[in-house]
Formats: structure tokens, C-alpha cells, sequence
């Protein structure tokens, strides 16, 4: 019997509907009240540092979970105060938190450069004393060996980055906010993955009701097993390291590393157990085509495409016995798969437009048809701003942005800095905007674009590698706009929120990055992730960093022509294959996912999009467990997040006390 | 069209291949094998896309 061809908008849509379980409302409310500004101080307050520490200590951020313990904390509260708390107000509250714990990585890199211009890397590759003042104070500065962040040297830093915060807070609200208008409004883009995020707060919402729907026990029965799987992941070594100089890890964090053990079958491969097992979540949650396609072709490429095939026709030639798996992984990137990766990312881009511009031509007919795109006409009582105005504000934000460049690279050539500004970002925000508009996801990239920039402009000095360029991407922002309008909150009352958050999280974030660096050093054995990880992100930095140095760039001899076109080409051919036989589209992004990946990173997803395909669908059926498990997901991360920032408090507090016994 | 875009990739395909075994991986004709790939998608989702407008009018 032959197989009925489906578009890929449908197919995507199809899968996105699944999730879909209720229609978007209409009726605009302010987001923000006094609750939920103190709702905000509270995030200010402990969740971004929880998360800042969080990062150090096992690579996870707590960035998922950090809004969702905020929620479920403020309806507790709400529910115990015998008062009710509309969904506006959770999800602007689970907005600020996002951004807040964003924020607070943001200044993460203050910590990572004054750790890297000390490293025995940066002085090997001669960039330890060129790294610029604004980015961080010298190495035998006084604010770099007293681990302050609060001496005089890292004014200028700390200076740059806030005018670098305002200039881009106007920047993003006004470039989201004009996409949002063109795509939305005016395109009507059907935008299938806000009413995920949406779910959620409605979920919590409906808990500080007075009947409790099943939404509140699923999510009970996710935030109990993130418990228990929170503690026995962070909660014993944050715990025992208070405690003892090294932390008992009951699961490695953050993987156990099995390269050695397959080398004598397999050499070249590489096989990294990673043991958050959280990780199942997003297994039943992913399309469970997309997980499958991507663990069997990761498979694929360490067990037979690396050993058999590149291995034994040298392609992959560095490689010796008793390396692990970031060594080997290193050697396999420089020798193949980075230049694989680059033809691969060019093929998504292909693929988008060639999957984007025949609908955008179909929309434009059905429009004119149905008569009902094409306006601008906005939802009374949304809250909207005039266009004019936010032209202005992204006109201001940008152009000061570019001063702000060319005060800190003075020599590198302006016309760039324009060609990004005023070229390159709205057209890469329009696709992007576009792309989360039809399929809910970004497909368009220009892998090493810097790197190509910084090549053609001919300028050699390492400053531009520290400097931000103004090559930005607005067009996911547009997402959460339409998640606004569906929950049905005013976006007068968001802009308000994000600008009262922004202050408290400025002062928190340095006040609070101090605070951690004098309890210790990071890396260090306090902070095992950053102590395994940091040394060899140094080491790839300053390859980066180097690369055009004199014409002799190891990065860049490593990116070879004929393994960016087999990268290219290769997965043209795969994306028509599946075509031609009309099999899923999905297979595509799992293939190109998994192909070069570590199978090991994969292995906790794919049990639970097994458990979730073979047995949670057969115990609840397909349209309740879609129902259930994103707010299953949300329920775990809350849990996760909650023991995440019980342990990381007992162990701030401890360490504060406990600092010398003298 | 569909039988048009899916020859296209087929051919693109194989001429991915040869360039691979027989030219050894030669980057212009890695090159010019993805060119009559992107030539067979794009034909692929324009059929695919305007097929379904055309069955609406009807």
C-alpha cells in the first residue's frame, strides 16, 4: 500500500497540536501586581544565585527550573492565604524568572575570564596580556587574586556590560516586539508551540482555585520524582561537600566515561554515559521519531562510521590508544567533524528556506482569499505600542551599540558593524521569526560567521575575539509575545515588569557573584563541573581565540573543503531520501542530530521516550498522556529545582561560616 | 512533479556518491551533486506546498 505523503508544516503542526489541549483566550490583564513584584524580589533574591552556583557545581543551570519552583511556590502561598492567583500573574512571574536566571549566567563571564587570563593556555598561546581591559582587569590585578568583583578594577567591566544591558534591552523588546506585529498580526502565523509554555502557568492557575483539576496531581506526582532524583543528584555531593574536601557523587556527574573500555572495538568512538536522568523527562516529551533516529545514528557514527570507515581511511588520524572521551572528541572535531558540522548547519539553512519559502508563497495566497491577513489591526485591550516608537527605541539601542563596539575596537572597520546592524540582524530575525512561527523552532544559522567577518575585514588583533558583534537574532523572542497575548497578558504590563526586574537583578547578580568566588576559587573541588570542564573550554578558547593568528589557524586548517561539502551534501541527500520514500520529516533533525554525537548523552531521553511511546501512551492513551506530560515535565524540574536550591542554600550558608577554623 | 522532483534527488544522490567513491570526495563535484539536490528539494516542496492550494481552489 502506498504511503500518504504529508507535508512537513503538517506533520510538524500534527505533533504540535498534540500539546494543543485548549484554544488561546482573548481578554487582556495586567500581569503585574505587588504580589508579583514580590514574587520578582524573591527570584532577585535566591534563585539566580542558586543558579549561578548550580552551574559551577554540576553544569546545570537550574534555568528550567528556577521560574517553575518560583510559581509553585508563590500559588502555595496564594493558596494559603485563601487567595486565588490568575494565570497573567504566574506567567508574567515565570517570565521574570526566566529572565532573571538568564541574567544571572550572563555575568557568569566575569568569573570564567578571570580564571582564563590566569590559565597556563592563554600565556602559552600569547593572548593572556591581550585580553582587553573591559572584558576583565589584569591577571596580577588586586580584583583578579582577591577573587573580588567589588574593587575598583572591575569598574570598567562591570560599566561596559550595564551600558551593553540597557542598549540591548532596547534593542530586543523593540526588535521582538516589530517581528511579533509583521508575523503575527499581520502574517497571522499559527505559532504552534507557545500554547506549551502556556499549559503551564494555566496548570498552576487553576491549583489556587477552589477545585483542583488533574493537572495539580500530575504535577504533584512530576515534583515528587524530581525530588527524589534532585537529592540524589545534587542534593549528596552539594551536602557532602560541604561536609568533607571531596563530595560523594552517588552517579558521577557528569557522565561516566566508557571511550576506554570500547577503544579495543571501536577506536575512535566515543561512549560517555551521562547520568542526569532527568534527562528522561524530555523523552516523553520530544517526538519520540525525532529521539530514536537521533541515538540509532550516534550509534552509527561511534560504532561504525568512526572506527570502520574514517578511522580505517585515516580521515581520523590524531587519535591513540587511552585517550577519554574530551580528547577524543577533541581530535575527531579538529580532524573531521567540525568541518562536517559546518556543511551539516549550512544544509539546515537550505532546508528551511526551501521548506519556508513555498508556504510563505501558499500563505500569501490563502491571505488574499480569506481576506483576514494582511492587517494590522490589533486585540483591544492588548496593551500594543506605536510601531514609531519602537523603531526609535531599536534605531537608539542599536546605534549606541555600535558606538559602544567601536569604542572598544577602534580599528576594526565600521562597515561591518553597519552590514550586521542593518543588514544581516533584521533579515536573519524576519527567517527566524518566520521559521517559530510555522514550525515552532529556529532553522537558519551561518555557522562561523564571525570568524568569516573577522577574516574578510582583515583585522588581525585578538580584541575583536572579546568584543559582541551586532549580529542578532530577535526572532524567537516573537514566540513569547504570543504566549503572552495567549495567556492573555497585557504586554504594557510585561514591558513594566521586565524594566522593575531589571535593576534589583543587576545589583543582585554582582553583589551575589562575589559572594560565591570568595568562598572559593573556581574552578576548584568545590565546584566539580566548572574543575572538569573549564580546563578544556580553555584550551578550545584559545585555539578559537588564535585561529587567524599569522595565517596559521589550527581551527581553521582543521575546516577542510571536501569534509564541508560531504557535511553539506550528505545531508541534502538524506533530507531527499526520506522525501523520496515519504518518510517523516523529523527523521532529518534526529539523523543530522545524532550523526557524529555521543550516544552515551542520549541514552537517558531515549528511555524515556520509550517508556513514554511503549507504555504510557498504552496506559493513558495518546491524547491524556500528551495532556500529561508537559506538565509532568514541569513538575519534575520544579522538584529538581527546589532540592537544587534547598542543598545550594545549606551549603551558601555553610561555606559562609565556615570559612577558616582561625 | 512529484516523480519529476523525486528523479532530481535521485539522481543528486547518486552523483553524491560517484563523487565520493570514484572522485574521492572532491569538494566541486561534492559540490555540484548538492546542487542538483537543492534544485530536486526545492521542486519537491513547492509541488508539495501549491499542490494542496490548488486542491483548496477546487
Amino acid at each position: 500500500m502506498a504511503r500518504e505523503r504529508v507535508s512537513q508544516a503538517d506533520e510538524w503542526q500534527a505533533w504540535a497540536q498534540r500539546y494543543d489541549i485548549e484554544g488561546g483566550i482573548r481578554t487582556f490583564e495586567s500581569g503585574l501586581t505587588v504580589k508579583v513584584f514580590f514574587g520578582a524580589l524573591f527570584v532577585g533574591l535566591l534563585m539566580m544565585p542558586g543558579a549561578i552556583y548550580l552551574n559551577f557545581v554540576s553544569g546545570q543551570s537550574g534555568a528550567e527550573a528556577a521560574p517553575w519552583v518560583a510559581v509553585i511556590l508563590f500559588t502555595e502561598l496564594a493558596r494559603r492565604s485563601f487567595t486565588t492567583a490568575r494565570r497573567q500573574e504566574l506567567y508574567m512571574l515565570l517570565s521574570l524568572t526566566g529572565a532573571a536566571v538568564g541574567s544571572g549566567l550572563q555575568y557568569r563571564s566575569f568569573i570564567w575570564y578571570a580564571y582564563f587570563v590566569n590559565t597556563p593556555q592563554a600565556a602559552s598561546y600569547e593572548i593572556a596580556d591581550k585580553i582587553p581591559a573591559w572584558i576583565v582587569p589584569a591577571g596580577d590585578s588586586v580584583g583578579v587574586l582577591t577573587r573580588s568583583l567589588l574593587h575598583p578594577d572591575w569598574f570598567l567591566p562591570i560599566a561596559v556590560y550595564l551600558a551593553g544591558k540597557l542598549l540591548g534591552t532596547l534593542r530586543f523588546v523593540s526588535g521582538q516586539y516589530i517581528l511579533f506585529r509583521l508575523t503575527a498580526d499581520l502574517e497571522r502565523l499559527p505559532y504552534p508551540m507557545a500554547p506549551i509554555t502556556a499549559q503551564g502557568a494555566t496548570a498552576l492557575a487553576e491549583t489556587t482555585g477552589k477545585e483542583e483539576t488533574w493537572r495539580w496531581r500530575v504535577f504533584s506526582i512530576g515534583s515528587m520524582a524530581g525530588l527524589i532524583w534532585g537529592f540524589l543528584y545534587i542534593g549528596v555531593p552539594s551536602l557532602t561537600g560541604v561536609m568533607m574536601s571531596q563530595p560523594i557523587q552517588i552517579l558521577k556527574i557528569p557522565w561516566i566515561d566508557f571511550t576506554q573500555s570500547i577503544e579495543s572495538f571501536a577506536p575512535t568512538g566515543v561512549f560517555a554515559l551521562r547520568t542526569d536522568f532527568g534527562q528522561m523527562l524530555y523523552g516523553f516529551v520530544l517526538p519520540f521519531p525525532i529521539i530514536m533516529t537521533e541515538f540509532v545514528t550516534a550509534m552509527a557514527s561511534q560504532f561504525i562510521l568512526n572506527p570502520q570507515i574514517l578511522y580505517r581511511y585515516e580521515v581520523l588520524h590524531q587519535w591513540s590508544p587511552g585517550l577519554d572521551v574530551r580528547a577524543v572528541g577533541l581530535f575527531n572535531n579538529l580532524d573531521f567533524w567540525m568541518s562536517y558540522g559546518l556543511g551539516k548547519s549550512f544544509s539546515l539553512a537550505l532546508v528551511g528556506i526551501a521548506a519556508s519559502v513555498p508556504m510563505l508563497i501558499k500563505l500569501r495566497k490563502s491571505q488574499k482569499k480569506a481576506g483576514e491577513r494582511g492587517s494590522f489591526g490589533t486585540p483591544p485591550n492588548r496593551g500594543d505600542f506605536p510601531i514609531w516608537l519602537m523603531g526609535i527605541m531599536w534605531l537608539i539601542g542599536m546605534g549606541g551599540f555600535i558606538w559602544l563596539i567601536h569604542w572598544m575596537v577602534p580599528n576594526f572597520p565600521l562597515s561591518f558593524l553597519l552590514g550586521f546592524a542593518f543588514l544581516y540582524t533584521p533579515i536573519n530575525s524576519y527567517i527566524t521569526a518566520r521559521t517559530y512561527g510555522v514550525l515552532g523552532r529556529d532553522l537558519f544559522e551561518i555557522p562561523y560567521l564571525h570568524e568569516i567577518t573577522f577574516i574578510l575585514s582583515r583585522y588581525e588583533e585578538v580584541d575583536i575575539w572579546f568584543a559582541p558583534l551586532p549580529d542578532e537574532d530577535y526572532g524567537r523572542g516573537t514566540q513569547g509575545w504570543r504566549v503572552l497575548e495567549l495567556t492573555g497578558t497585557t504586554f504594557t504590563s510585561n514591558l513594566a515588569g521586565t524594566l522593575l526586574i531589571m535593576p534589583i537583578l543587576l545589583v543582585c547578580g554582582i553583589i551575589v557573584l562575589h559572594f560565591i568566588w570568595k568562598i572559593a576559587p573556581v574552578p576548584s573541588a568545590q565546584y566539580p563541573f566548572a574543575q572538569m570542564m573549564w580546563p578544556i573550554n580553555a584550551t578550545n578558547e584559545c585555539l578559537w581565540k588564535t585561529s587567524l593568528r599569522d595565517g596559521n589557524s589550527e581551527m581553521l586548517q582543521a575546516i577542510r573543503g571536501d569534509y564541508v561539502s560531504a557535511g553539506f551534501t550528505s545531508s541534502l541527500a538524506i533530507y531527499g531520501i526520506l522525501w523520496v520514500f515519504k518518510l517523516p520529516s523529523m527523521w532529518f533533525y534526529g539523523i543530522i542530530g545524532g550523526i557524529g554525537a555521543d550516544p552515551g548523552s542520549m541514552v537517558a531521553r531515549l528511555l524515556g521516550a520509550i517508556i513514554g511511546r511503549f507504555y504510557m501512551i498504552k496506559r493513558f492513551g495518546m491524547r491524556r498522556w500528551y495532556m500529561f506530560n508537559p506538565v509532568l515535565a514541569a513538575g519534575f524540574i520544579c522538584g529538581v529545582g527546589l532540592i537544587g536550591m534547598g542543598t545550594v542554600a545549606i551549603a551558601l550558608v555553610s561555606k559562609a561560616v565556615i570559612v577558616k577554623p582561625f | 512533479m512529484e516523480k519529476l522532483a523525486s528523479l532530481i534527488i535521485i539522481i543528486g544522490t547518486f552523483l553524491w556518491l560517484f563523487s565520493i567513491l570514484v572522485l574521492e570526495g572532491r569538494w566541486q563535484w561534492q559540490m555540484f551533486s548538492a546542487l542538483v539536490l537543492t534544485v530536486g528539494i526545492f521542486t519537491a516542496h513547492f509541488w508539495e506546498e501549491l499542490r494542496d492550494t490548488d486542491d483548496t481552489e477546487e
